[in-house]
């Protein structure tokens, strides 16, 4: 038994949770957020756009061992599932969990993916919004 | 306003310019503050050409071109991106759209953003609950 390779360390870390987190959604944030999309729909002015979760407090979560494979991150992609709007005031708990690592080699080396699912959940303890983000380092 | 929302039919064209200075305003709105986005140094080290606009800013860009078509009546149920290529400051970002199926109420659109040399570089689907006239037409 040798030292476990740094895909088993990595992999090891399935199931790390993040901290649980909580946001009121700020009408100045969400403001600030539409201005550096370029979106001034009016609409947003009393709810949330589509992509703003990702404002509340979701920096890609550090997991040390994935800093050791690569030079830096990617994004891979995100997928967002809508079940309540979120809108301006109200109270956003979320909290991250690290849910899948693999990893594909190629021509030009490897990529190691890891996958987020994070949710967002309102005042009233229900779910508004759930989020899965691909990560990868290369 | 609002998009009938059709089979085959293609949603208005969205164009981006993004600068330097909105990809930091996006850093600072969403809190994503990877130096890749603004640093063309740190960029460069990890290989990249220059800074790169954030995966979730083209997802934003994507967003507002759905919600712009669908306006306020319908909803925005899911909403997923793949990204397969960068896009740098300076160079147009076109968003596009098309609805590939709607059924019992529900359009499935296929959305994309195009680099100037028309590589779609960030692609993605979304499903949107139409209002009620407009399903019963539809």
């Amino acid at each position: 038994m040798g030292e476990p390779t740094l895909m088993e360390r990595v992999k090891s870390r399935i199931g790390w949770r993040g901290e649980e987190q909580v946001n009121l959604v700020e009408a100045g944030h969400v403001r600030r957020f539409c201005e550096a999309i370029g979106d001034d729909d009016p609409r947003w002015l009393k709810e949330a756009p589509p992509t703003f979760v990702v404002a509340l407090g979701t920096e890609t979560p550090q997991i040390p061992e994935a800093l050791e494979y690569g030079k830096g991150w990617l994004n891979g992609g995100d997928r967002f599932e809508y079940l309540e709007p979120i809108r301006i005031g109200d109270e956003i708990r979320t909290r991250t969990v690290l849910t899948d690592v693999y990893e594909k080699r190629g021509g030009s080396g490897g990529l190691l993916f890891l996958i987020f699912d994070t949710e967002y959940v309102n005042q009233h303890d229900r779910v508004a919004v759930r989020v899965r983000g691909t990560r990868i380092r290369r | 306003m609002s998009l009938e929302l059709r089979e085959g039919e293609l949603l208005p064209d969205l164009v981006k310019s993004p600068t330097t200075r909105q990809l930091v305003q996006y850093a600072g709105a969403s809190g994503d503050f990877y130096e890749i986005h603004y640093d063309q140094e740190f960029a460069r080290a990890t290989g990249l050409p220059d800074v790169i606009l954030h995966g979730l800013l083209k997802a934003g860009f994507l967003a507002q071109l759905i919600t712009s078509a669908v306006g306020s009546g319908g909803v925005l149920r899911s909403f997923e991106v793949t990204y397969r290529g960068i896009d740098l400051p300076g160079r147009p970002c076109r968003c596009r759209g098309l609805v590939t199926a709607v059924t019992d109420g529900i359009a499935e659109l296929e959305v994309w953003t195009e680099d100037p040399g028309g590589t779609r570089t960030t692609i993605g689907k979304a499903t949107v609950q139409l209002p009620e006239a407009e399903a019963a037409a539809g």
